[in-house]
Order: C-alpha cells, then sequence, then structure tokens
C-alpha cells in the first residue's frame, strides 16, 4: 500500500517490479592516481560498478563496545553486561545481542577503527554524512548528494533518497549536512518514509488534499490537481515547492515509479523477516528502490538522536537506560532488519552492484557513566561495509583493550565517502571536477 | 522415587508435556512488561502506541471483543515496567519526562496522587516491585555507576539502598512470605539470577551461563522462578525451581521470546513472543512432567 500525501493507494496498478528494473546508463570510471585506488577502481569494476548505495544511518552514536567490539577481559567499569558470542569471522566476537548479525558476519566486512572529530550530535552528524565540520566554511554536499549528481535515477525517481521520518536532529537543531551543500539544493534528497506496517508515505505531498487513488491513475488529472496545488502554495509563500515537489510530480504520475513504494507486492515472508518496525519496513523499501536502480538511498534509523525523550523516535543517544534499551529495543530491531537486508540482497544477486554501509556518527564511552549508561566517544567507533566489491568475512581496524582509541590506522568519514565516490564510479579527476571529497582517500584495505 | 528424582529424569529426559499456549493479541507491534491484575481478568501491558510513543493500556479479558485501553490520560510520556501493589491501589512504573529524564512514579489510584522519589542524577529508574506486605516499593536506580536495588515507602520517603555490588543489579522480585528476593546482577560478566535471604542477608547465584539470564519472577506459590535465557541461542522462557533446580525450557521459537510473567494461578505463564517479525503476546501452560516407567 502507498500511503501518498493524506491517503493511502491501495490500488495502482502497472508494470510488475521484474519490468522496472533497468539498467543503469555506464558511466566512465575514472581512475585516481595512487596505486591503491588503482586497485579498488579495478575490483569495482570486476565485480561490476556500484549502481546503488544504501546507508544505513545509526543516529544517535551506537556503542560500539556493547554490540559490535565487546572487550569482556576490560575492568568491570567498561565492560558493561553482556555476554559475547562469536561471529562467523575468525576471531571476530560480538556480543550476545546480534546473534543475527553474528551468523552471517562472512557477508560484511566491519571496520573498528572509525574516528570522528567532535562529540556533538548535528556536528558529528554533519562530518558522518559529508566527511567536513559544518563550520569550516560552506557546508559541504551529503555523500548522496554527490552520487545524485553524478547519476541520474531512472525513470522518475529521485536519485537520493531519505527513508525516515525527519531529517536526522537532536532537539536543538537538524544537521547541516543532510543533502546538497554547495552542489545545490537540487541534490537535496527526496523524504519516503515506511511505518511498522509497511504502509510509505510521502511527506512533502501532505499539502495535497483532494486526491484520490482513483485520481491518481489518470495522469491528466493529476497533473492538473498538482498545478492547482502549485500556485496555491506558490501564492502561499512556500517557495521551495516546486524544487522539491517536481520528483513527487514524476512519482504520482508515472505508475512503474510508484511500483517501487509498493511493499505489498512483497510476499508476507519477505516482509516478515524484516520485522515490524519502522527501521525494518525501511530497510525493505531500501532495497525495492536500490532494485529500481535509485543511486544513494539513506536509511535513517530515526529522525531525533534523543533515545528516551517525550516526542523523539528512539535514536541511538543512550545517555540513559543504555544498557536496557540495547537489550530491549535497538539491537533486536538492527539485528534483524540489517540480517534480512543483507540476505535478501544476496539471494536477489544484488550485492556485486550494491553497497551495503551501517555506521553512526560516533560511538559511546566504553567507560560507564554515573547513570550506568555511556556518553559520546568520537575516538573510536565502527561501520559496516557489504556488497559492491567489498571483500566480506573481515575485519579492518583494531581498538585498544578498552575500546578507547584504534590501536591501528584510524579511518575517518572523509574516507568513508571518497570510498563510496570511488566505488560508484567518481575517481579523483571527477572528485576535483565536482569540487567535493577534497583531501579524501580510499579505504583500500576494504577492496 | 522421590519426587525430586522422578523430576531430575523427566528433565533429562526431556519428557515434559506439550506447553498449549493461547495468543492473547494480534496487533503485532512492539510490546512489553505484560502483567495481569484482578485476577488475571484483565492484563496490563507495554506498547508502542505510536514511533515516538510506548504508553501503558489494559485489555479486559473477560470480554473476548475488547481492544486495549489506554491506562492512564498522559499521552506524553513513555510508560514502561508497571507493578502493582498486592491490593492493587498503588501502581508502580518507570516514566520519561522529558529530554533523558525518567522518573519513578508510585501512584495511588484511590487518591489519585503521585509520591515524588528524590534521588539526584537523571533518573535511570527501572524496574519497580512492591514488597509482600504492600508498604514499600523496591526499584533499581544507578545514583553512582551501578545500577544498584533501593527502596521506598509508599509516599517516596525513607529511602534505603539494598544492594552495593558491582555491575548492574535489576528485576527484584520476592517470595510470597517476603522471605527471599529474587534477582539479576551482571557482576560475573554477564546477567546471572541470585537469591538473597533478607534477613540474613546472605545471597547465592542460581544460574551460571557464559550469556544472560534475566527478568526473574517468584511463582505466586513461590516454588518457582520464570525467567528469560539466550542459553539455548535465542531469548527463550525458562522456568526453575527456587533454589535454582529442574530448569525447564517453556518455548521454543525461532524468534525471541521475553518479557515473562505469571499468572495468578501460578499454572500459566503471560510472555512477547516475535513471530514473522511481530510482537504479540502469548500465555503458555506450564508443562507437568509426563509420567514414565524407569525400569
Amino acid at each position: 500500500m502507498i500511503g501518498v500525501g493524506n491517503f493511502k493507494a491501495a490500488d495502482c496498478s502497472g508494470v510488475g517490479r521484474r519490468s522496472f528494473l533497468k539498467t543503469a546508463a555506464a558511466i566512465p570510471f575514472t581512475l585516481g592516481s595512487s596505486n591503491q585506488v588503482m586497485e579498488a577502481a579495478q575490483a569495482a569494476q570486476k565485480s561490476g560498478k556500484v549502481k546503488s548505495v544504501i546507508l544505513l544511518w545509526l543516529w544517535g552514536g551506537p556503542s560500539h563496545i556493547d554490540t559490535f567490539d565487546p572487550k569482556p577481559d576490560a575492568p568491570m567499569e567498561y565492560r558493561g553486561p553482556f555476554g559475547t558470542i562469536p561471529t562467523k569471522t575468525p576471531g571476530m566476537h560480538f556480543t550476545e545481542l546480534m546473534p543475527l548479525m553474528a551468523s552471517r558476519s562472512d557477508k560484511y566486512t566491519m571496520i573498528r577503527s572509525m574516528v570522528t572529530t567532535s562529540n556533538d550530535h548535528p556536528t558529528a552528524g554533519t562530518i558522518g554524512l559529508t566527511g567536513f565540520n559544518e563550520n569550516a566554511g560552506p557546508v559541504q554536499p551529503n555523500f548522496g548528494s554527490i552520487i545524485a549528481k553524478d547519476q541520474v535515477s531512472t525513470e522518475a525517481l529521485p536519485s537520493f533518497f531519505y527513508v525516515g521520518r525527519g531529517i536526522p536532529r537532536d532537539l536543538p537543531r537538524r544537521i547541516e549536512g543532510y543533502g546538497g551543500g554547495t552542489l545545490g539544493k537540487a541534490y537535496d534528497p527526496f523524504l519516503v518514509r515506511a511505518d511498522e506496517h509497511g504502509e510509505v508515505s510521502i511527506p512533502q505531498l501532505d499539502l495535497l488534499k483532494g486526491i484520490t487513488p482513483k485520481r491518481i491513475q489518470d495522469r491528466q488529472r493529476l497533473l492538473q490537481q498538482l498545478d492547482n496545488a502549485e500556485r496555491r502554495l506558490e501564492s502561499a509563500g512556500i517557495d521551495e515547492w516546486h524544487r522539491t515537489h517536481q520528483s513527487a510530480y514524476g512519482l504520482l504520475a508515472d505508475s512503474k515509479a510508484r511500483q517501487a513504494f509498493d511493499l505489498t507486492q512483497e510476499s508476507e515472508k519477505v516482509r516478515s523477516r524484516y520485522g515490524q518496525t519502522t527501521f525494518g519496513q525501511g530497510c525493505l523499501l531500501a532495497r525495492r528502490l536500490a532494485e529500481a536502480r535509485v543511486p544513494y538511498i539513506q536509511v535513517n534509523w530515526s529522525e531525533y538522536v534523543e533515545t528516551f525523550s517525550p516526542n523523539c523516535d528512539f535514536g541511538w543517544d543512550t545517555h540513559i537506560f543504555n544498557f536496557e534499551l540495547l537489550q530491549d529495543r535497538h539491537c533486536p530491531i538492527l539485528d534483524r532488519a540489517y540480517s534480512a537486508l543483507i540476505d535478501d540482497l544476496s539471494d536477489r544477486g544484488m550485492l556485486d552492484d550494491t553497497l551495503l554501509i551501517a555506521m553512526g556518527e560516533f560511538g559511546r564511552t566504553p567507560k560507564i557513566s554515573n547513570r550506568a549508561a555511556r556518553e559520546h566517544h568520537k575516538d573510536c567507533y565502527f561501520s559496516i561495509w557489504a556488497g559492491g566489491g567489498i571483500e566480506p568475512g573481515r575485519v579492518i581496524g583494531e581498538s585498544d583493550a578498552k575500546a578507547e582509541h584504534p590501536i591501528t590506522r584510524p579511518i575517518t568519514p572523509l574516507q568513508v565517502g571518497t570510498t563510496i565516490a570511488e566505488l560508484c564510479g567518481i575517481g579523483a579527476r571527477k572528485r576535483a571536477e565536482m569540487k567535493v571529497l577534497d583531501g579524501g582517500s580510499v579505504i583500500h584495505e576494504l577492496i | 522415587m522421590s519426587l525430586s528424582k522422578f523430576v531430575f529424569i523427566a528433565v533429562s529426559l526431556g519428557l515434559y508435556g506439550h506447553a498449549e499456549e493461547e495468543r492473547i493479541t494480534y496487533d503485532g507491534s512492539n510490546k512489553r512488561d505484560p502483567i495481569f491484575i484482578a485476577q488475571g481478568k484483565k492484563l496490563i501491558y507495554c506498547l508502542d502506541e505510536k514511533d515516538d510513543l510506548i504508553r501503558a493500556v489494559s485489555l479486559d479479558l473477560s470480554d473476548p471483543e475488547s481492544e486495549p485501553v489506554p491506562l492512564f490520560d498522559d499521552d506524553r510520556s513513555h510508560q514502561t515496567e508497571l507493578a502493582y501493589s498486592p491490593d492493587e491501589r498503588f501502581v508502580s512504573f518507570s516514566e520519561c519526562v522529558s529530554n533523558l529524564t525518567g522518573k519513578l512514579v508510585i501512584r495511588d489510584l484511590g487518591a489519585n496522587k503521585d509520591a515524588i522519589i528524590d534521588h539526584s542524577g537523571r533518573g535511570a529508574y527501572r524496574t519497580p516491585v512492591f514488597t509482600v506486605d504492600g508498604k514499600r516499593v523496591i526499584y533499581a536506580f544507578a545514583e553512582k555507576g551501578p545500577m544498584q536495588l533501593w527502596s521506598v515507602d509508599l509516599e517516596g520517603k525513607d529511602k534505603i539502598q539494598l544492594t552495593e555490588t558491582e555491575g548492574l543489579t535489576h528485576w527484584p522480585s520476592f517470595t510470597p512470605n517476603g522471605e527471599h528476593m529474587v534477582f539479576a546482577n551482571s557482576r560475573e560478566n554477564n546477567y546471572e539470577i541470585y537469591i538473597r535471604d533478607i534477613e540474613v542477608g546472605e545471597e547465592r547465584r542460581l544460574t551460571e551461563n557464559r550469556i544472560m539470564d534475566i527478568r526473574p519472577r517468584v511463582s505466586p506459590d513461590g516454588s518457582k522462578i520464570c525467567f528469560v535465557s539466550t542459553r539455548d541461542g535465542n531469548y527463550e522462557i525458562y522456568v526453575m525451581n527456587i533454589d535454582g533446580s529442574d530448569v525447564v525450557r517453556i518455548t521454543d521459537n525461532e524468534e525471541r521470546d521475553d518479557f515473562p510473567s505469571w499468572h495468578p494461578d501460578g499454572n500459566r505463564i503471560v510472555y512477547v513472543s516475535e513471530r514473522d517479525g511481530q510482537k504479540d503476546i502469548f500465555l503458555v501452560d506450564i508443562p507437568k512432567p509426563v509420567k514414565v516407567t524407569v525400569r
């Protein structure tokens, strides 16, 4: 069922999902100058250039020591209450909170030596999504905006999607690096959301009253309605209307594009594998968008970082109830949704040309706080990489005995973005031409 | 053959009868903390009402057509882990009242009045339970690091710290005579279940696994403890004797079974089970040992 604005369009018809698949246009693959970059590019070419990126943005700062980098031999005030379990990767253990992901570690590679430069959520969020501090000058583009500028989505679908409730934020403010930045607002993400039942809505169209599912089949009438709505909104001074809703027009007018949003086309078995949660169904929606060859899909765990605050949607910012919420809520949801997604991508043969990354903006203090929880920790966290030419089943980087700092080469968000770009065929020369990711290097260990 | 020996054999051979179960909810939304009140005629649990709100609801089990209704008018704060006094005049629960700030509510339902508990820190209150005489509330709170158990009277006064130990301490539960308190603590690297003789102060460890044993609850007759363990690969419900012996696995589902609580009759356990990605509440019989002849 598709919810568009203020209604649910359950009866949309059109071309089937398989027929919606298109082969992305071949884009020259520009190589960088270093050997590592050359090797990376060759590896990516060998397995097929990345056609879609799915970033699972674990907003709020997930605890690395309680999930993917446990330290059972650390002192009591560090190690936390959870036991550890082996994974399929030799020598790598997770906490017992992630059993499904542990049993699939041969499908992805774990980086345990991520670092960033800020302990402030919006600032670190911008760094995590753009590679740069928002205060260092003009806000740089989100990694997705860079990909969107280089790669045009097929059909009417936008090239850069946010799947989630809204632009990531904390209570005081939203992040600056959510969208196009220096590339312009034309490369901002297009927001869609799936609720726990898999009903997809497009918040930008909430103002379009009176459009029924029947009318949506009549393209001429739809466009007339939309034009009328645009005039009304422009006269009301909503100047962003035209830009941000052009894509929405296309979605509504193009039945094939709408198919990507219709999770009811999935079997109950597939839908249930992801779990009846907003994040789980968001991951399923991301897979459908990747299948429709949308170049970049960012699935936001939550809109707010705050984990246990009124009107906030349970982010990973576990200043209180860290252990309780990880155990009861966050980890079971992530463990299930990630495992379903990577299984699904693998089963459909999509992992070769789909890059799947999961990470947050920082980790959490390994030393347990006075509130029996953990605070922000920029000096060590994780990212998880799968598909897109990444050699799976490995651990890259290592943290110290208390998970406080990397003892191997630190890996930065700028390197994350550069690696994503490289794997998507945006080599050093093209990045320079686009004036993006300046100074970034590829994480050559990944490839 | 003595009963204890018979039970041992039955457990060793896996000879417990099939556990009959009844499904209570069908909506599949995220749920937690089911408990019975009103002699088992009402079920209280916490439900994800929206993607940003956990709300306590009540389900009238005497009416098959009934729907869950909010327990309280407040629709802005998360409400979890409810416990009722033996006479059900008081209810206590953990509530989120502002950014990263929780509160332990002790509500006099008769007088419609809340007690105020004074702690330093930002309010990481968890797992309240009433003492057997109904005169005090025991709860977990982290004031200076480790999560410890505390006790207050029904007005939130006369605060006493009950535990002073390493690790996190949660889920207190009392035997019906009030002589023993069962709880879980993580000082041995992961959550294990302990029992304390309240008069003497001695503690004894009841479980020993390399992974978690959590949420112990003493049965109404005081003879057994239900709890959750991941010892068999995922979250399942177990029952053991009050001394830790004779552990019986009650559930066997591929997905998560959690948040067990006893039915007042002591023969059944209500719990949240995730099946096909949906979380609903089930009521399961405690299986009886199957009589076998050992030659």
